[in-house]
């Protein structure tokens, strides 16, 4: 933490290479945020970028009062906020992708407690998220996946404690509904296969 | 779909791992930052940067006096009291150059 404050004191007094050194630092951790709304590794690197630069521009705005990992996570949830809103007409239009058995296996199944691995969980949570909105899914993607607190979503998205908690509320039901008529969808698709 | 199975989807969700920056990833947003124009942690001002910052004050501040005086010249005329204009001929005639004097 004290190391990111003197790093950026000499960033600010001129030493512009260094700004490399708090990429090489933060760059996992911005690479996580931004994967959770984006699976194409190539746009997380666009992204990713994107994020670093709009940091760049805004760090006379930073006033160590929050970690700087904070601060940075802000500005990739807002990267990716605008990014899902600029995707969101174009992906309505490309369709659905193909899941795999596991993840209709498990969305089949009765008991929760069945196992799927991690990258069908994520595939699977992605493609239910297409049905809400780009604010709804960065909502419930900070509460949910991150962990964090609603605080930090309505300093993120600009919206009131209110206004997340409903938004939190309304996406989890928009989620098990998208689930259910996807396992609905699936079921009809295999019947309607011919036997072989 | 209950709601036990939808946490424990986010539970499963939240373990997969994120892709691995590609190495000289620094090195590229570092190219992108020298493409940006002059940042604002590096700028210097000059006396008339920081004079056209400080405009809107100093207007304002300008537009206040020259109110207050018209006031205050308003209120003394009609109080009977010599006006401001009359004060400051007796302050130049007592403490500077008379007209007379102007005029030699």
């Amino acid at each position: 933490m004290n190391e990111d404050a003197e790093l950026l004191e000499r960033i600010r007094n001129g030493a512009t290479d260094d700004f490399a050194e708090i990429v090489r630092r933060h760059q996992a951790r911005v690479f996580a945020v931004l994967h959770r709304y984006e699976r194409d590794a190539h746009k997380v690197e666009d992204l990713a970028q994107e994020t670093f630069v709009k940091a760049w521009r805004a760090l006379s705005q930073f006033d160590a009062r929050a970690p700087f990992e904070h601060w940075l996570s802000r500005i990739a949830a807002r990267v990716a906020l605008d990014h899902l809103r600029r995707e969101k007409r174009r992906r309505n239009e490309i369709g659905l992708p193909e899941l795999g058995d596991d993840a209709l296996d498990w969305l089949r199944s009765g008991d929760e407690k069945n196992e799927l691995d991690a990258r069908n969980a994520a595939e699977l949570l992605d493609l239910a998220m297409r049905e809400l909105s780009p604010l709804d899914r960065v909502v419930i993607t900070m509460q949910e996946i991150e962990g964090r607190s609603v605080k930090e979503i309505c300093e993120t998205t600009g919206a009131s404690g209110v206004a997340v908690r409903v938004r939190a509320l309304r996406a989890r039901g928009k989620l098990r509904r998208a689930l259910e008529k996807l396992m609905k969808d699936e079921n009809e698709q295999k019947q309607t296969e011919p036997s072989v | 779909m209950n709601k036990n199975k939808l946490n424990r989807l986010f539970e499963l969700a939240r373990n997969e791992p994120a892709p691995a920056p590609p190495d000289g990833f620094a090195a590229d947003v570092l190219r992108a930052v020298y493409r940006e124009p002059q940042a604002t942690t590096l700028e210097t001002t000059s006396i008339f940067d920081q004079l056209n910052l400080l405009f809107p004050r100093i207007a304002f501040a300008a537009a206040a006096v020259i109110v207050l005086c018209v006031a205050l010249d308003f209120g003394l005329t009609t109080a009977g009291m010599p006006g401001l204009d009359e004060g400051a001929s007796q302050i130049s005639a007592q403490w500077l150059l008379t007209p007379e004097e102007f005029q030699l």
